[in-house]
């Protein structure tokens, strides 16, 4: 898609456009009459026609496809062998193919794969429009004609074909009697195709693909022109039957310059923005060459360049962009890493420092860095608890739990613990090879519980002191234990989609969960358990355990850009710690 | 202004002509041998003997097997008005018995001015049909069946065709039955009791010889020399043409697009191009419209989405290439970036970018389908785990790689 | 009824608030259990579990209390308790209601605020005139154009139970301000129903057909009606987690190609974090959302404003204790931070407090404003028993009263008021001045609850107050010494409105910021002197830090003192009893469903759960009048982790056919045995103990306590849950 209004109307009205007008002030009745007005056959035609120029200026670097596209289509009258235009996505087609037919005004039915999900709904909006069928209230908002069958499709579509064709021969002697000028709208109709890769996924026997191809030579009529529009080259539709391949159009991505032509294009100050693109394309073009994407990345970054100006009709010298361009710089590496970002409302800022106020809440223990080491969102203790204890059970292979916690998960014997824990974290290195491949692994309720088992009976404890530090606050009667209610806690980590929940009868018992948070949540809410259970000394295992997934994690962070400091700084005194 | 009305018009009657398929064989119709003369007395004789038959035309697609039909078709129709009727199912639209049998009910309504029920069953449909070959029998009428894409009726329980060579059994039936495909062993797909029932009569269809081409080039590329134009203008078109096609380069052209497929249909497809590059201005064809026709017509589409591709997609192609070199017979998207990584700390690129951006790249390839997933079962797990594959060969990838303006991969 | 009353927070409201939660293991057993303990608590009562199969056994513990109960009320008290509960609590839900509402409220308005912007910024790219709309093709072809504006809404909190009613609250506001709403949930975002499913729930709120292909032109050509197409089109997500990504990826590319006829705009609430889309989606998708970010008020604020509505509320009668609050805070904090759990907890303690105290009926009196005259005229006619068993009650057995007279009774009720009064104001001073500091009032509220400290107080004077160290309480008093003028100014304002109860305390308040006052002009006009000297500035500075100082000092102690005096725990108060409520293992036994637990020492000590006379004297020794499932359940603790099938058979049928019961037994019994009886009948047939021997492994697989055997150990099945 370009970035591109529609475009202006030529001056010049010439009759085409008068011979419109009819149509138009049917299609905006007064207020009191009927709103739906008569659907004649403009409503298969753009309207409002533009010239070749205007076109082609309105699609910088396209020029040659549209060029060919127009020398396909060819003179009004002239039958028309099936197109296939394809590109990459947001290379313009479907929007250059539309302004085409505005130029042309020739009569098209246009459906696309994407909106129309599944064969019905393209067969029945293609023949909606084609017999000028509208939906309202009256019948029901029903389409047309009911057809599923392929069949019935070609049948429906041959009459519909036919009887439009006719009205149009009877239009076309009523508008040459008007002495309509040469490139009237003629007596073919096209039919438009859009996202036809799409169709591929409907039936994995591609019986639709290939009707859609050979429509051309069963229907047989000539006045009818097919073009099919793709995101993906012909190749990707061999079918083993072999299809009679269309006319390919290719539509390249833009290129870099053509892309500064694109953004170019109605800026208030070009020379400001120029200077703006000279520094900001080139990094930005070597990640994508998406439009789209560009354009969003872009407007915020503008923003950015433009804050330090006054006046922004003002037309920048050399230094001036200097000293922008210093501004912008520590913004461009962050915008090239970020994919999706989104501003909240400024009003809304006071909402934002009150997190803080959250946060303190969630955990009274700890003192100072909260900025990065919770969840910002309430999460109950236990949860979080069950939260870590799924990490760890995805992360490792279930033989090593047995050295490392057991289901009673006293604190007995802990010296032997340290020692296979040790151990452990070099089998886990190397079962980080396939953590690679097979992502985490899935794990029956019973390893969970069990591992949450091991590290709450620590917790408890731990809990019980937070309360006397807390003021004592039901130590005694109110306590509860974190085991109860595990299940429910269990159930909103899945809805929360931290754990994903493997498919299978709940009656078996056999159902495998597997945890999905990515590794920063699980770093925040390691560090978390390791602080909040710092003090006890019963705790070493879960401590070096704990601290073992820390260690992987952080060495995975390091030398990725987008992770704070502070966090690791953090992390490792709170592995010093544990060392002690 | 008059010289490109001419020029117009001319256009406008090449490209119908070229689309249209019956106009096309016709030259090939005259030869006693060829297909058209065979089949065309195959049928008649059915007609006129009153008798049942079944032929199978076979061949490429796009050698005009369909075309030569509705020739024979054509005249047979205008030889013994009311002796004859088509009825024509696809295999694309009635694979399925059940709306096969409903069109043919349809057809044969609408052929005898019958009206036609749409609630009418499987079996309504079948009686009506059996009984109508009989009536039809009985009349001398000729009921001529056309199943394009004959190998699709084929597909499962073949019921269809199973009760209608059956029905052709009876000799009071009247019907030859025309399949047509361009699969060369349809045959064979039949079951027993069909095949039994089949007389194995082929026709086998192929591209035409390049004499035949040349033929067909001027058969359909010159302006006729009657009213229709004004007359020198028709002969200096015809002139020109004759020219170019007499060039040796143009031969050249001919040859190398016959060389990747000699179907009718693909030089049908060069023409309209040739055609539609023709200069209005000018009004007449050149060797130039040719030249860029044939450029079109050959594409190297992995290459084209290579030279979409931007620089960290290109890496990002890189690494799976070398992935796969070292043998690494499964990767996916964690251990691509893990490469990626590598890559980065042994050459120091300058272009080292975020996770997710590098996941955004990876699924731009996913679009332009040059990797997909190795299989469809992990759905419902993340991208990033989801085992992949390439879908292009180095030699592909390195002349892409090449060709990319801005790569800077020392690969 | 402990066990039975456990699931109740663990069934209900998971299967409640997470429909297509398919049934966990774990649930399938005690879904319906709870019912019986609602039936004593709320009423209704639905249907019963197969696993207890004595009808009469619930009853018969109920009977018991509640005659316990009877024995000493006058059955015409029992009116009245109810109608004061239904008072009581209504006030209570309607006021809880319009806290959240106030919550919401501000951020509902800019999330409007935002809608209408948006709506006129996709207005201003083209507006389709009504012959364009029925097009199907993109009309307008800027990139701006595809975008869809999209409101993140966080709701911190990973329970997404509050949100529900949030988010139809929102579509309501939404609905009030003219713009067409529609409440999409994950369950239509599912894999199964595909794109169709979330577009025909959509055509059948917007246009209300439901077409058999739900086509979105549709929608488009509903919405080019005159009457539709000035409104925005809002599409509500409540919980963008559970979608199916690569559905809702279909379902936003398809709506962005329509954005310019059809203004569709999203609104999702985002549970988790901010990268949670970015999991989701795919980029392409992630790249037609044009987001912008809201934040509803966390869970813990919402806590503070119905605590501060609630319970701290003097017109509101009903109190909770100490223990009681601090279950609840820990609940909150532990369990699930679910306000909705809480205000459940609350409604419980609220019916069992007035089914459990005869003379509960009289907090009615402080809802009304002229409550002692209430109290004396209720009083007067209180029968004998209820008098005496009011001044029975331990709180005023503490410090001996005078005569047992209603007169008295009274006046200990509007006394108890007062000092409850009192309370709360101490306790909303305190809490504004932790306020600045982060200190929450569900901390200071249960602090202030607590009993013991104030007997401590109260009996060291000379020692300052005798507040914990790291005590909330005693964090708040310290804070206000730091504090800087313009807060304490304000804090001292807010003060003087709480405290106006207290006259002496207000007059106090009163002068202090009246020095605030001087200190702020004199300071003003130090300023100004300021201009013409370097020195004397200076010394100015100085002494007004000093004066500020003296301010916060005197703060801090009028603050101590309102601690000492004040802050008295309605639970060293007379009569505390009659208005709060105190039992925390009732609650708690309501509320913490430990169903693991619960399931495997019911089927251990299955006889005090279905309490039939058969197996009464069975002292943990299998009898075979228990239930089948029972049996095998202790019969398998013998096992390790794998059980043998042959071996448990044979144990099995071992003990269900030892004939060591006495005829007699036979006679009365619970319809458990009776089908017992008939097995015991001297041909017991084998089928038929294979029958229930197999019945009885499917109830233990069912409640998740066994696994089938494995195709490598078929003759085995494999005990899943170890220990309690």
């Amino acid at each position: 898609m370009d970035k591109e209004g529609t475009p202006p109307i030529p001056k010049r009205t010439t009759r085409s456009s008068s011979s419109i007008t009819p149509s138009k002030n049917a299609a905006k009745p007064p207020k009191t009459s009927d709103p739906y007005p008569p659907s004649t056959l403009n409503d298969l035609i753009f309207g409002q026609p533009i010239s070749l120029d205007s076109l082609l200026s309105n699609f910088p670097g396209r020029r040659i496809q549209i060029l060919e596209l127009l020398r396909l289509l060819g003179p009004p009258n002239s039958p028309l062998l099936p197109l296939f235009i394809y590109g990459g996505s947001s290379t313009g087609k479907t929007s250059i193919v539309l302004q085409i037919f505005r130029h042309l005004n020739r009569p098209f039915v246009y459906s696309s794969c994407r909106t129309c999900y599944n064969p019905r709904i393209l067969f029945e909006s293609t023949l909606n429009q084609l017999l000028l069928h509208r939906r309202k209230v009256v019948n029901g908002y029903s389409s047309a004609k009911r057809c599923e069958r392929p069949a019935d499709f070609v049948n429906y579509l041959r009459e519909a074909l036919n009887d439009v064709l006719t009205n149009l021969k009877g239009h076309l002697r009523k508008s040459s009697s008007e002495k309509l000028e040469e490139r009237g709208n003629g007596r073919m109709i096209y039919l438009i195709f859009d996202n036809v890769e799409l169709v591929r996924e409907w039936d994995k026997s591609s019986g639709i693909t290939h009707l859609l191809f050979e429509l051309y030579d069963i229907l047989k009529m000539p006045e009818v022109g097919l073009i099919f529009i793709s995101s993906t080259s012909p190749d990707t539709y061999y079918s083993s039957a072999g299809v009679v391949e269309p006319i390919p159009v290719l539509f390249p991505d833009y290129t870099e310059d053509v892309l500064c032509q694109i953004f170019m294009r109605n800026q208030a100050n070009p020379k400001l923005y120029s200077s703006f693109l000279d520094v900001i394309l080139r990094p930005f073009c070597r990640i994508t060459r998406r439009v789209d994407e560009l354009s969003t990345a872009f407007s915020p970054l503008f923003k950015k360049y433009c804050e330090p100006l006054s006046d922004l009709g003002v037309v920048p010298s050399e230094d001036m962009k200097r000293r922008l361009f210093c501004h912008l710089q520590p913004h461009i590496a962050a915008s090239l890493n970020e994919i999706f970002k989104f501003e909240s409302q400024p009003s809304l800022e006071a909402e934002a420092n009150k997190e803080k106020f959250t946060r303190k809440c969630n955990m009274r223990k700890v003192e100072g860095g909260e900025a990065f080491d919770e969840m910002d969102f309430h999460i109950s203790t236990s949860a979080k608890y069950l939260l870590i204890s799924a990490f760890l059970a995805s992360r490792n292979p279930a033989t090593l739990d047995a050295s490392l916690f057991d289901s009673t998960g006293g604190s007995d014997n802990r010296k032997r613990r340290r020692k296979s824990s040790g151990k452990s974290i070099e089998q886990k290195e190397s079962a980080e090879q396939e953590l690679l491949m097979k992502g985490p692994g899935s794990f029956p309720l019973e390893r969970l519980l069990a591992i949450f088992q091991c590290i709450t009976s620590v917790a408890e404890g731990s809990l019980e002191e937070d309360q006397q530090e807390d003021g004592g606050l039901g130590a005694e009667g109110g306590d509860i234990g974190l085991m109860s209610d595990v299940l429910l806690q269990l159930s909103t980590l899945c809805n929360a989609n931290f754990i994903s929940k493997g498919g299978s009868c709940p009656l078996e018992g056999s159902t495998r969960y597997r945890s999905t948070v990515g590794e920063e949540m699980a770093l925040k809410n390691s560090i978390w358990c390791l602080r909040s259970l710092m003090a006890k000394p019963s705790f070493s295992i879960v401590h070096s355990y704990l601290t073992g997934t820390l260690q992987k994690l952080i060495s995975r962070f390091e030398n990725d850009c987008h992770i704070l400091g502070n966090w690791l700084t953090e992390s490792f005194d709170c592995y010093v710690i544990v060392q002690i | 202004m008059e010289g490109e009305n001419q020029a117009e018009k001319a256009l406008i009657l090449i490209r119908s002509r070229i689309c249209n398929p019956s106009y096309i064989f016709t030259p090939f119709s005259d030869s006693p041998e060829s297909n058209y003369s065979k089949l065309k007395f195959i049928i008649s004789n059915s007609v006129t003997e009153a008798c049942n038959n079944s032929i199978l035309l076979l061949g490429p697609r796009g050698c005009g097997k369909i075309a030569v039909l509705n020739l024979v078709l054509r005249d047979l129709l205008a030889e013994h008005p009311d002796m004859v009727s088509v009825i024509r199912l696809n295999g694309l639209l009635h694979s399925d018995d059940n709306c096969a049998l409903k069109e043919i009910a349809r057809q044969l309504c609408v052929e005898h001015q019958l009206l036609f029920s749409k609630m009418a069953s499987f079996d309504d449909n079948s009686q009506f049909m059996i009984s109508m070959l009989r009536e039809c029998g009985l009349a001398h009428k000729t009921i001529i069946f056309v199943l394009d894409e004959f190998d699709l009726f084929a597909q499962g329980k073949q019921r269809l065709l199973y009760s209608l060579l059956d029905a052709m059994q009876s000799i009071t039936s009247q019907a030859v039955v025309i399949g047509v495909s361009c699969r060369l062993d349809a045959d064979q797909l039949l079951e027993k009791r069909v095949r039994s029932r089949f007389s194995h009569r082929k026709l086998l269809f192929l591209p035409p010889s390049k004499e035949e081409l040349q033929r067909l080039l001027e058969h359909i590329l010159s302006l006729p020399i009657d009213s229709s134009f004004s007359h020198d203008y028709a002969m200096e078109f015809n002139a020109k043409l004759h020219k170019i096609v007499g060039d040796c380069r143009f031969t050249e052209i001919v040859d190398t697009l016959s060389g990747s497929d000699s179907t009718v249909n693909h030089l049908l497809k060069f023409l309209f191009r040739a055609v539609c590059c023709m200069d209005l201005d000018f009004g007449f064809l050149t060797l130039e419209n040719f030249k860029t026709a044939i450029l079109s017509i050959q594409r190297q589409p992995k290459l084209e989405c290579l030279q979409d591709c931007s620089v960290l997609e290109l890496y990002i192609l890189v690494c799976m290439k070398r992935l796969e070199d070292k043998e690494q017979n499964s990767y996916n998207f964690n251990s691509v970036m893990k490469e990626y990584k590598g890559i980065h700390d042994s050459y120091q690129t300058s272009d080292y970018y975020a996770r997710n951006v590098c996941l955004r790249a990876f699924e731009h390839l996913l679009q332009r389908e040059l990797i997909c997933f190795t299989d469809n079962r992990g759905q419902s797990q993340s991208v990033e785990f989801r085992p992949v594959k390439l879908l292009i060969s180095s030699h592909e990838l390195y002349p892409g790689l090449k060709s990319n303006r801005s790569c800077p991969l020392a690969y | 009824m402990a066990p039975s009353a456990t699931p109740d927070s663990s069934s209900s409201s998971p299967t409640s608030d997470n429909r297509e939660n398919n049934l966990q293991p774990f649930f399938v057993l005690h879904k319906a259990l709870p019912r019986k303990s609602e039936r004593k608590a709320t009423g209704p009562v639905k249907t019963r579990r197969k696993i207890d199969l004595s009808p009469a056994s619930p009853k018969s513990s109920e009977k018991s209390k509640a005659d316990r109960i009877e024995e000493y009320e006058d059955c015409h008290y029992k009116p009245l308790r109810i109608e004061a509960f239904d008072l009581v609590w209504s006030r209570i839900e309607t006021s809880i209601q319009d806290v959240l509402r106030d919550i919401n409220n501000n951020v509902f308005n800019e999330i409007h605020h935002w809608v209408s912007e948006s709506f006129t910024a996709i207005r201003s790219f083209e507006r389709p005139n009504s012959s364009k709309v029925n097009r199907l093709y993109p009309i307008v072809t800027d990139i701006s154009c595809k975008q869809l504006f999209t409101g993140l809404v966080f709701t911190k909190n990973v329970e997404f139970v509050d949100d529900l009613l949030t988010f139809e609250e929102l579509g309501l506001h939404l609905k009030s301000h003219g713009c067409h709403v529609a409440n999409l949930s994950s369950l239509e975002f599912s894999a199964k129903n595909g794109i169709g499913g979330c577009l025909k729930s959509l055509l059948r709120q917007f246009v209300r057909v439901t077409p058999d292909a739900a086509d979105i032109a549709i929608l488009a050509s509903w919405y080019s009606e005159r009457e539709n197409c000035d409104n925005p089109l809002v599409v509500i997500i409540d919980d963008l987690e559970r979608c199916n990504g690569s559905v809702l990826a279909e379902f936003l590319l398809m709506l962005s190609e329509w954005v310019v006829s059809i203004p569709i705009i999203l609104i999702m609430g985002v549970a988790t974090t901010v990268d949670a889309p970015r999991n989701i989606l795919p980029s392409n998708a992630l790249q037609r959302l044009c987001p912008c970010k809201f934040t509803l008020g966390s869970p813990a604020e919402r806590m503070d404003a119905i605590i501060k509505g609630v319970l701290l509320k003097p017109c509101f009668g009903f109190n909770v204790g100490y223990k009681v609050a601090g279950f609840l805070r820990n609940y909150f904090l532990r369990q699930d931070g679910t306000l909705t759990s809480f205000i459940r907890a609350l409604k419980i303690a609220c019916v069992k407090h007035f089914l459990a105290e005869p003379l509960s009926f009289l907090l009615e009196g402080i809802l009304d404003e002229d409550s002692h005259y209430f109290w004396s005229e209720k009083c007067a006619l209180l029968p004998e028993v209820m008098l005496k068993s009011a001044f029975d009650l331990p709180s005023c057995k503490r410090d001996k009263m005078a005569e047992q007279t209603g007169e008295n009774l009274a006046n200990g009720l509007s006394e108890l008021k007062r000092l409850r009064k009192n309370w709360i104001s101490a306790v909303l001073c305190l809490y504004e001045a932790g306020k600045c500091h982060k200190i929450q009032l569900l901390d200071i509220f249960c602090e202030a609850l607590d009993p013991d400290f104030f007997n401590k107080r109260a009996s060291d004077h000379q020692s300052g107050l005798g507040l914990r160290k790291g005590g909330f309480i005693c964090q708040a008093v310290r804070k206000v010494r730091d504090l800087p003028v313009a807060r304490l100014c304000q804090l001292i304002k807010i003060w003087e409105k709480n405290t106006d109860g207290i006259t002496e305390i207000h007059s106090k308040v009163k002068e202090l910021l009246s020095m605030l006052k001087f200190e702020d002009n004199d300071k003003s006009l130090k300023q100004d002197l300021s201009h013409t000297s370097k020195r004397p500035t200076s010394r100015s500075h100085l002494y007004k830090d000093k004066g500020t100082k003296a301010v916060n000092e005197k703060a801090a102690i009028l603050l101590e003192c309102m601690v000492r005096d004040y802050l008295q725990p309605i639970e060293c108060t007379p009569f505390h009893e009659i208005i709060c409520f105190s039992n925390v293992d009732i609650l708690q036994s309501a509320l913490i469903g430990d169903p693991r637990r619960t399931i495997q020492v019911d089927l251990l000590k299955s006889h005090n759960y279905l309490q039939c006379s058969c197996c009464s004297k069975s002292n943990n020794s299998l009898l075979p009048s228990m239930h089948d499932t029972s049996i095998m359940y202790t019969l398998a603790q013998e096992h390790g982790d794998l059980i043998n099938l042959h071996d448990w058979y044979q144990s099995f049928k071992g003990t269900i056919t030892c004939p060591t019961i006495k005829g007699k037994h036979k006679m009365k019994q619970s319809p458990l045995s009776k089908k017992r009886k008939t097995n015991e009948s001297p041909d017991i047939s084998e089928a038929s103990i294979q029958a229930r021997f197999c019945r009885a492994v499917t109830e233990l697989q069912i409640t998740g306590l066994l696994r089938m055997p494995s195709k490598r150990r078929p003759d085995c099945v494999q005990r899943v849950a170890f220990g309690l």
